[in-house]
C-alpha cells in the first residue's frame, strides 16, 4: 500500500471470540471493524456442546482444538468481509494461523495485506503476558499483539491502517454483549 | 518384559495386590495408582514406590569393618501388587537372576523378573468431529469491502428498521445498566435480533468521541453521552433529566448524529416562545453544520418555512401550532421526528395544543422535560398520549404507571450523575413580620375565614384562594404602609452577597411585588426580568446581568424566569415568596445551579412565621414526601438528596404541588361545602 491513508483505507480488523457457558455450550463470534472502529460484518455460531468423550479425549487442548480448528475457521470462512488483522482474544487461537480457509488466506487484490493475519491480544498490563513461542510482540492501541514472527511484516501493514485504535479490547466486550443477546433471544424462544 | 526392583533400607509398602487393574491396557497411557490416583511408572527404578515385591528382598551390610545396623525392606505382600502367587518366597522363583553390588556402604542386592507381555484389549470410541453452525450479517457499510465476485448467498442487512417494525409497538427498553462504556442499546420495542445487535455492535460513544470521529466543542460528560445513546435508537421516550443538565445539548447531538447517518432528514423542534432563541443558539453550538429554520413571522411566510426544505430542523413554538394547525396537519407534511421541549406544557391531555401536537405526522417522538409530573401522576399520562396513546391510563395505580414509564425514561439528577458539581444549599429564612404587616395579616385573615364561613354553601375555593392570595401578600409588603420583613431580611443579605463580588437571583409570584422592592435594591444595580418586559428587552437584560459587574441583582417572575435561562455564574438565589408547585422553584432555582456553576449556590426560602405560607409549605412537603415514598421504586436508584432540611424534591420523576380543592380549604381549618372538614 502506499501512504498511510490507503493502508488505512483498506484495513479491516476482525475480532475473534469465544465464550463458554456451562448451560449453552461453546458460542464463537466474530466482528469485524473498517479502520476506524465501525462495523462492517458479525458472524457467531450457534452453540457447541462437546460430549463427555470429547472432554476426556481431547483432555486439555479441547480449548485450542474448538477455539482454533472448529470454531475459528467456521467463522472465518463464512465471512464475507477481507480481514487485515484477526485479534483474538484467547491464546487457544494462536494456531489459527495454521487453519486459516482459503478465503481467509488468500484475500482479494486491494487488500492491506496478502492474506489475514492472525494475533493474539493482551493487555499490556498483564503481567503474565510472556512471549509465546515463535511469535513477536507488537503494540496497538492498549494492548500486546503476539504476531508469528513470519507474519510481522503483514502485521506492521495492518496496523499501520488503525491509528484510531483507542481501545482495542472494547470491541471484545460488543460480540459477547451480541452473544449474550442472541442467547437470550434463543432462551425466549425456547 | 524384564522388571528390577532395588531397595536400599526398609520400608512399608501399601500396595494392595490388584494385578488385573494395574495391568490394564491404556494405550500407552501411564497406569494410576489405584490408590492414590497417581501415576505409576512400571519401571520400578523409576517408579515412586515399589510396584513388585514380596517379603524381604534386599539385605543391606556395610562394606567397611564399621558396624552398621542391618536395613531390610519389608512389603506386605496382601496389599502389594505381585505377579508372584501369593505367599511364594521369592528367593524361590527360579526366573529370577541374581546381582549384587555396593553403593553408599551398602551391599545391595537386586533381582529381576521375567514377566510375560502385556495384554491390551481395544475399546473402540467413535468421536464424531466438532462442528459449528452459524449465523450473521453485514452492515450496510460492508458492501464496499466485499469482492464482487463472491457468488456467496445474499446476505441479510441490519439495521433498516420499518416505520411499521418501530412505530406502535411500544413495549419497554432495556433497564439501563452502569457500565463503563456509553453504549448504544437498543429498546425492547425493537424485536429482530438482527436489529438490535445492529445497536449493541456500534462502538461506544466515548470511544468514538476519543478517537476524534465525533467532535463536540466542549468535552461531554460521560452521563450526557449515556443519554445520547439512549436517545439514539429510541422512536418513542422522555428524556427527563433534572434542569440543568443538558437536555438541550443531548437532544441536539443525537439529532446531529441520526441526520449525519440518515435516519433522519426532517426535524420538528417545538418549544415555548421564549426558548426558541435560546434553541437556535445552542444548535449554533452543538451542530453548527445543521441548518436550523424558525418559523415565525406572518401566515404567508410560515407556510413557506413549513414547506420549506433546505433546513433539516424547523423550530416552532406551542403558541404558533395553534395558528398553523391546517398546514401543520393537513397538507401532507410528515416528520420524522417530533421533539417537544417542556412537554409538561401536554400534560393535559385535552387542550388544543396537546391535541395538535399528538396528531402532527412522525415517525419518532421525543419529549424533553425536567418535571414529566407537576402536580398529579397523570401528567405523564398527558405526555404518554403523545408518545403512545392509550400506554398509560388516568387512575392507573401509581406503582404500576412509575414502572411502565420507568421503561421509556431516563431521569438523572444532578446528584446521581455530577460527583463534582457545587453543592447546592437552602436556608429556609423565617422572617417575623413588621408589627404593621402582623397586624394587617392577622385582620384580613379573622375577616377573611368569617366571611369565609358566611358564606355558607355558596362558599367555592376560588374564594379561599383569593384569601391565600390576600395574606400571602400580605406577608410580602403591608399594603397600606409598605413595610416589609422580607425586603430587610433581602437588604441585608444583599449587602453581603455585593460586598463579596457575587450575584443573585430572585423569584417572587407577582411582578407588583417585584416592582415595591426595586426602589430599595436600586444601590445593587437592579434588574427586571419578568412578563411586563417585553420580549425583545429581555436577552438585552440578560446580557446586562450577565456582562455588567454593578448589576448584582436580577428580579424575576417565576413564570418568565424559570426556564430556559443560563445564570450559572450566580451564586445565590432568594425565593421571595413560595411557588404553589415545588417544581417550578426548582426549575427557577435551577437557573443558577447548572453544570459549570461556579461554586455552591445557596438557595434562600423566605417565609413568614406563623403565617399561611408555612401552612402551605408544610402541605406541599407532606405531598413531596408521599410521592417520593410512591416513585422510590422507580428504577433509577437516588443517590442524595439535596441538602435541605426538608425535602428538596430531588426523587425522580416525582415533582408535584398543586393543592387540591380539600387542601386548600384545610388551610383555615374550613370545611368544603358537601365534604368532609379538613384538618
Amino acid at each position: 500500500m502506499g501512504s498511510s491513508k490507503d493502508a488505512a483505507a483498506a484495513t479491516t480488523i476482525g475480532y475473534f471470540t469465544t465464550v463458554e457457558s456451562e448451560r449453552t455450550g461453546w458460542t464463537g463470534g466474530l466482528l469485524v471493524l473498517n479502520a476506524s472502529g465501525r462495523p462492517l460484518e458479525f458472524q457467531c455460531t450457534l452453540p457447541i456442546r462437546p460430549s463427555r468423550a470429547h472432554e476426556i479425549l481431547f483432555g486439555t487442548t479441547l480449548r485450542q482444538h474448538l477455539i482454533s480448528e472448529v470454531i475459528g475457521p467456521t467463522l472465518l470462512q463464512k465471512c464475507r468481509t477481507p480481514i487485515s488483522l484477526l485479534c483474538c482474544g484467547q491464546t487457544e487461537a494462536i494456531t489459527l494461523q495454521e487453519n486459516l480457509p482459503r478465503s481467509a488466506s488468500s484475500l482479494p487484490a486491494g487488500s492491506a495485506v496478502g492474506s489475514t493475519v492472525v494475533a493474539v491480544v493482551q493487555r499490556d498490563e498483564e503481567k503474565r503476558s510472556r512471549l509465546l513461542e515463535g511469535h513477536c510482540r507488537l503494540a496497538l492501541g492498549n494492548a500486546t499483539l503476539h504476531v508469528a514472527m513470519e507474519r510481522i511484516d503483514d502485521a506492521e501493514t495492518a496496523i499501520a491502517g488503525l491509528n484510531e485504535m483507542v481501545d482495542t479490547f472494547e470491541p471484545f466486550e460488543r460480540i459477547t454483549e451480541a452473544i449474550r443477546e442472541a442467547q437470550s433471544q434463543m432462551a425466549r424462544a425456547a | 518384559m524384564k522388571r528390577r526392583a532395588r531397595w536400599r533400607g526398609r520400608r512399608e509398602c501399601g500396595f494392595r495386590a490388584k494385578p488385573d487393574s494395574a495391568t490394564t491396557p491404556n494405550d500407552g497411557a501411564p497406569s494410576v495408582d489405584p490408590l492414590s490416583g497417581d501415576p505409576v511408572s512400571l519401571d520400578p527404578l523409576s517408579a515412586p514406590r515399589p510396584s513388585q515385591a514380596s517379603h524381604e528382598v534386599a539385605i543391606g551390610v556395610p562394606a567397611d569393618a564399621t558396624p552398621q545396623p542391618e536395613l531390610t525392606c519389608e512389603i506386605d505382600a496382601a496389599l502389594s501388587w505381585s505377579l508372584l502367587p501369593c505367599g511364594e518366597p521369592f528367593d524361590d522363583v527360579s526366573l529370577c537372576e541374581r546381582e549384587t553390588f555396593h553403593n553408599g556402604g551398602f551391599e545391595v542386592v537386586t533381582r529381576t523378573l521375567d514377566l510375560s507381555p502385556l495384554q491390551t484389549t481395544r475399546v473402540p470410541i467413535k468421536l464424531p468431529a466438532l462442528r459449528a453452525k452459524t449465523n450473521g450479517f453485514l452492515f450496510p457499510e460492508a458492501a464496499s469491502w466485499i469482492p464482487k465476485n463472491q457468488d456467496a448467498p445474499k446476505a441479510s442487512v441490519a439495521g433498516r428498521i420499518g416505520q411499521d417494525d418501530a412505530v406502535g409497538k411500544l413495549s419497554k427498553k432495556p433497564r439501563r445498566k452502569s457500565i463503563k462504556h456509553a453504549r448504544i442499546k437498543p429498546p425492547n420495542d425493537i424485536v429482530k435480533l438482527q436489529d438490535r445487535l445492529y445497536y449493541l455492535l456500534q462502538p461506544p460513544l466515548d470511544l468514538l468521541v476519543g478517537s476524534g470521529q465525533l467532535n463536540f466543542p466542549f468535552e461531554p460528560f460521560p452521563y450526557q453521552l449515556d443519554g445520547i445513546a439512549f436517545l439514539f435508537p429510541r422512536y418513542a421516550c422522555v428524556l427527563a433529566d433534572e434542569m440543568g443538565l443538558g437536555k438541550t445539548m443531548q437532544a441536539i447531538s443525537t439529532m446531529r448524529m441520526l441526520l449525519c447517518s440518515g435516519e433522519l432528514r426532517n426535524i420538528l423542534l417545538i418549544c415555548p416562545k421564549p426558548l426558541v432563541s435560546n434553541w437556535l443558539r445552542e444548535f449554533g453550538v452543538w451542530a453548527p453544520e445543521i441548518p436550523v429554520m424558525a418559523i415565525e413571522g406572518n401566515a404567508a411566510k410560515r407556510e413557506f418555512q413549513w414547506r420549506a426544505t433546505n433546513a433539516p430542523v424547523k423550530i416552532a413554538n406551542y403558541e404558533l401550532l395553534m395558528r398553523d394547525k391546517e398546514i401543520v396537519l393537513e397538507s401532507g407534511l410528515h416528520f420524522d421526528l417530533v421533539a417537544l421541549d417542556e412537554a409538561q406544557r401536554i400534560k393535559n391531555s385535552n387542550n388544543t395544543t396537546s391535541e395538535i401536537v399528538r396528531a402532527i405526522p412522525r415517525t419518532r417522538s421525543w419529549a424533553l422535560t425536567g418535571t414529566p409530573v407537576e402536580n398529579s401522576p397523570d401528567d405523564l399520562v398527558g405526555i404518554f398520549d403523545f408518545l403512545s396513546p392509550g400506554y398509560l391510563t388516568t387512575g392507573m395505580p401509581l406503582p404500576q404507571m412509575a414502572k411502565a414509564a420507568g421503561d421509556y425514561i431516563l431521569r438523572r439528577t444532578k446528584d446521581m450523575v455530577l460527583d463534582d458539581m457545587p453543592p447546592k444549599l437552602f436556608r429556609d429564612a423565617d422572617v417575623d413580620l413588621t408589627p404593621e404587616q402582623w397586624a394587617r395579616y392577622e385582620a384580613a385573615e379573622s375577616d377573611g375565614i368569617i366571611h369565609l364561613e358566611e358564606l355558607e354553601e355558596s362558599l367555592t375555593v376560588q374564594h379561599v384562594f383569593e384569601l391565600v392570595l390576600r395574606l400571602k401578600q400580605i406577608c410580602n409588603f403591608d399594603p397600606v404602609t409598605g413595610s416589609s420583613a422580607k425586603l430587610q431580611r433581602l437588604e441585608a443579605d444583599m449587602e453581603e452577597v455585593a460586598a463579596s463580588g457575587q450575584k443573585a437571583i430572585l423569584f417572587s409570584q407577582w411582578t407588583k411585588t417585584i416592582e415595591k422592592m426595586r426602589p430599595s435594591l436600586d444601590r445593587f444595580g437592579v434588574l427586571e426580568y419578568h412578563g411586563k418586559i417585553p420580549h425583545k428587552q429581555r436577552e438585552t437584560v440578560i446580557d446586562q446581568f450577565k456582562n455588567d459587574p454593578e448589576k448584582r441583582i436580577i428580579l424575576m417572575s417565576y413564570g418568565a424566569g424559570s426556564v430556559g435561562l443560563n445564570l450559572q455564574f450566580c451564586r445565590y438565589v432568594f425565593l421571595f415568596d413560595r411557588w404553589w408547585n415545588p417544581a417550578i422553584e426548582d426549575q427557577a432555582i435551577n437557573r443558577a445551579h447548572r453544570i459549570g456553576a461556579a461554586g455552591s449556590v445557596t438557595v434562600t426560602r423566605m417565609m413568614a412565621a406563623g403565617t399561611i405560607e408555612q401552612r402551605i409549605a408544610s402541605v406541599l412537603d407532606q405531598k413531596r414526601e408521599m410521592f417520593d415514598t410512591l416513585f422510590s421504586a422507580q428504577n433509577e436508584p437516588v443517590s442524595t438528596h439535596d441538602q435541605a432540611p426538608k425535602p428538596a424534591s430531588n426523587s425522580p420523576l416525582t415533582r408535584t404541588g398543586g393543592l387540591t380543592r380539600d387542601e386548600i380549604f384545610g388551610l383555615f381549618d374550613l370545611r368544603a361545602p358537601g365534604g368532609k372538614k379538613v384538618a
